[in-house]
């Protein structure tokens, strides 16, 4: 897949604090990349410097399709963090004066912004002012505002949060579809879930350094070993010494089982005793979620990862 | 550049549309008028209402009818009675009602002693009978011609002697002298009128700025265009709006000026000390308009308290201080420093440029330069400031932040 954009060793300090250091990656064509990590990680401060909005102290940042390799302002999308539109003007405005400060042409704007409102359960609020709607619906129209111009990179800086479930399905459901078209698109998160529902492949930043960038799949066979969850009674005591468990986890009738690193599954279930009681049995890896918690807890070790 | 265009249209539009920036363009130059025509209009009505004057007039010298009754006029004014046959009934009537007077025009008193006794009671307004002063005219020219002074005579020693101050000068310049402040004045209060309404316009970029911040929208422009280009649209845009604003006060105004004054003003601002004027007026903006973008983006929330951004917008106001002195001498110590200081050069400048016969050239061009110098200044200083704090979200920046950011 063509490159689109690259970030090549940046690193920015803030006083006495190192914010990011080291940052390497690529966004590509038609993929959707995420970087993931806690709050404080250093997410925003890496979009914030591939944005402009502030300088790297170090490193550089490509933007392949760019001549002179500058920022192509118009042909790229963003929703910052900070999220807040003019107050008091009506939404139809917002996203033609957006649009219009990309260069593109105004009554294409307008029809896609129309078509966007339809589809975002927004039409005919066009000539409402921000302040009138609620705070979902104002995400919504700054997202429609940073894509109505079809931009061919677009970056997101937690795009998920404050939305509820059916608006977190509908964005997901439009950033996929824009990645099917083509559109690079870089996407920060902590909402493990969707990004590994959503994402080709990740950038684990954890206090300002890499910690893992790999395909999403890539990820889950290094680094999410198998669990196996049983319902049925069973002794926990006599689960734990089976071989290739490594721990053992009660939830009520649910026992889990966390498996060690390269334990062949269908090896694994032929070795398991005839008297065990199975009533259900489900097979699956550790997710995303939890791999990215115990980073967090500082529970796996950073440097252990690579 | 066209960035910032598109960021000007854009200020210009959402302040058209805003209901309260469109309620304050028509209704300050209304408030205006109605301040002027709602006094005439009240008095009109006072009047109109008012019952008129009583007047008893006893002439015993024989001179109201034949000199005095027809200057009078307005009998809804007055209700005379001429030689009363009662004076006893007259005199009661005095003690009883109001504005009711009684005049006594006897040989003695007039001719002798040069007074004229007018009866009322304590009740009575005073004011009424001043309009009678006009009597003094034609009673001394009867006490003239009682004399023996001819008419014309008498006219003459009236009409009194008057001190005529005559500057010997150039030839011709005499006849154009009646006209000459106006021709000053009105181009300088035109230039005036810019100043304050494009620095009332100036003060919104304050607003803007920090609106942006607050509503959150700045990283999102800022993705589309370079902070100085939203700056100097910012600047632009809100000169515009300075100008729509006075436009419109002005064809609000203008017809009604003209009805007033009965005069043609555009022949008045058509000429070319008006360019120097604006260029006052003008380079007065764009230092605010530096000053208010500036520190505008450095704060989030104007009412928090301790902030002490909030003092820039009396900047502006500072020379109304300075006015009494610079009247009482527009060439003195106070006039001429005032004039180099930025912050009060353009009100100043053409303020003593309206009440000077002479221009003072030597303090405009070192006014200029000096103007011209500290806007580039501000606005480089100003584009420092914005480029960081637009982007400083949750707090004020203070003074030691600022600080660090222009030294950078």
């Amino acid at each position: 897949m063509e490159k689109v954009l690259s970030v090549e060793g940046i690193g920015k300090k803030f006083r006495d604090v190192q914010a990011i250091r080291d940052i390497h990656f690529d966004v590509h064509a038609g993929e959707i990349m995420a970087i993931l990590g806690p709050n404080g990680a250093g997410k925003s401060t890496t979009i914030r410097n591939i944005m402009g909005i502030i300088i790297p102290d170090e490193g550089t940042i490509r933007f392949h399709r760019s001549k002179d390799g500058s920022i192509p302002r118009d042909k790229i999308g963003y929703l910052p963090e900070e999220r807040g539109l003019y107050k008091n003007v009506p939404i139809m405005d917002i996203i033609l004066y957006f649009a219009d400060l990309k260069n593109y042409p105004r009554e294409k704007a307008k029809k896609r912004a129309l078509m966007y409102l339809e589809k975002f359960d927004l039409a005919g609020k066009e000539n409402k002012p921000i302040e009138q709607l609620s705070k979902g619906m104002a995400q919504k129209v700054q997202f429609i505002a940073s894509i109505v111009h079809e931009p061919e990179l677009l970056v997101l800086d937690e795009p998920f949060s404050g939305l509820d479930p059916v608006s977190q399905e509908l964005f997901q459901e439009e950033i996929k579809k824009l990645a099917d078209q083509g559109t690079a698109i870089l996407l920060s998160s902590h909402q493990m879930n969707l990004v590994e529902a959503l994402c080709d492949r990740l950038f684990m930043i954890y206090r300002g350094q890499k910690v893992i960038y790999d395909t999403i799949d890539e990820v889950k066979a290094k680094y999410a070993n198998f669990k196996c969850t049983l319902k049925g009674h069973n002794d926990a005591e006599k689960l734990g010494k089976l071989p290739g468990v490594k721990q053992v986890e009660v939830q009520n009738d649910r026992t889990i089982l966390y498996l060690d690193e390269g334990i062949q599954p269908a090896t694994w279930l032929k070795s398991l005793p005839e008297d065990l009681d199975i009533k259900e049995m489900s097979m699956d890896r550790i997710s995303l979620h939890e791999i990215f918690v115990r980073i967090a807890t500082g529970r796996w070790e950073v440097d252990n990862l690579d | 550049m066209i960035n910032s265009w598109k960021v000007a249209r854009w200020e210009i539009k959402r302040n058209l549309k805003n209901k309260s920036f469109l309620i304050s363009l028509i209704v300050t130059p209304l408030i205006f008028l109605l301040f002027i025509t709602i006094p005439v209009l009240l008095s009109g009505i006072d009047n109109a209402e008012s019952e008129p004057v009583k007047l008893y007039v006893k002439d015993e010298i024989g001179i109201w009818n034949e000199q005095i009754a027809a200057q009078l006029g307005d009998s809804d004014t007055w209700e005379i009675v001429l030689q009363p046959e009662n004076e006893q009934a007259v005199m009661e009537e005095l003690e009883e009602n109001e504005n009711v007077f009684y005049i006594v025009l006897t040989e003695q008193d007039v001719l002798e002693q040069g007074r004229m006794i007018v009866y009322t009671n304590e009740k009575s307004d005073e004011k009424l009978v001043q309009p009678l002063q006009f009597l003094e005219q034609p009673l001394q020219m009867k006490r003239l011609m009682d004399r023996g002074f001819s008419q014309a005579e008498s006219e003459q020693i009236l009409r009194g002697i008057k001190l005529d101050i005559v500057s010997v000068g150039k030839e011709g310049e005499a006849s154009e002298e009646d006209t000459l402040p106006l021709r000053r004045i009105i181009p300088a209060a035109f230039a005036g009128l810019i100043l304050f309404s494009v620095i009332i316009t100036g003060t919104m970029i304050f607003q803007s700025a920090s609106q942006e911040k607050k509503d959150k929208v700045a990283e999102m422009i800022l993705s589309s265009v370079t902070p100085s280009q939203l700056m100097d649209g910012k600047i632009i845009g809100y000169f515009i709006l300075g100008l729509i604003q006075v436009a419109v006060w002005i064809s609000i105004a203008l017809p009604v000026i003209q009805w007033r004054l009965n005069f043609n003003l555009i022949t008045y601002l058509l000429v070319p000390e008006t360019l120097l004027l604006l260029l006052f007026a003008i380079a007065g903006y764009f230092m605010f308009a530096a000053l208010f973008v500036g520190l505008g983006a450095t704060i989030e929330d104007i009412s928090t308290s301790g902030n002490f951004q909030g003092i820039v917008f009396m900047l502006p106001w500072i020379p109304f201080i300075l006015f009494g002195p610079v009247v009482h001498n527009p060439e003195g110590i106070v006039a001429q420093v005032a004039s180099y200081v930025p912050i009060t050069s353009p009100a100043i400048m053409i303020f003593r440029m309206a009440i000077m016969e002479e221009w003072p050239w030597v303090d405009i061009v070192i006014s200029i330069v000096l103007l011209l110098l500290s806007i580039w200044l501000f606005m480089k200083l100003a584009g420092k400031i914005f480029k960081t704090g637009i982007l400083m979200y949750g707090k004020n920046a203070t003074p030691m932040e600022i600080w660090k950011w222009l030294r950078h």
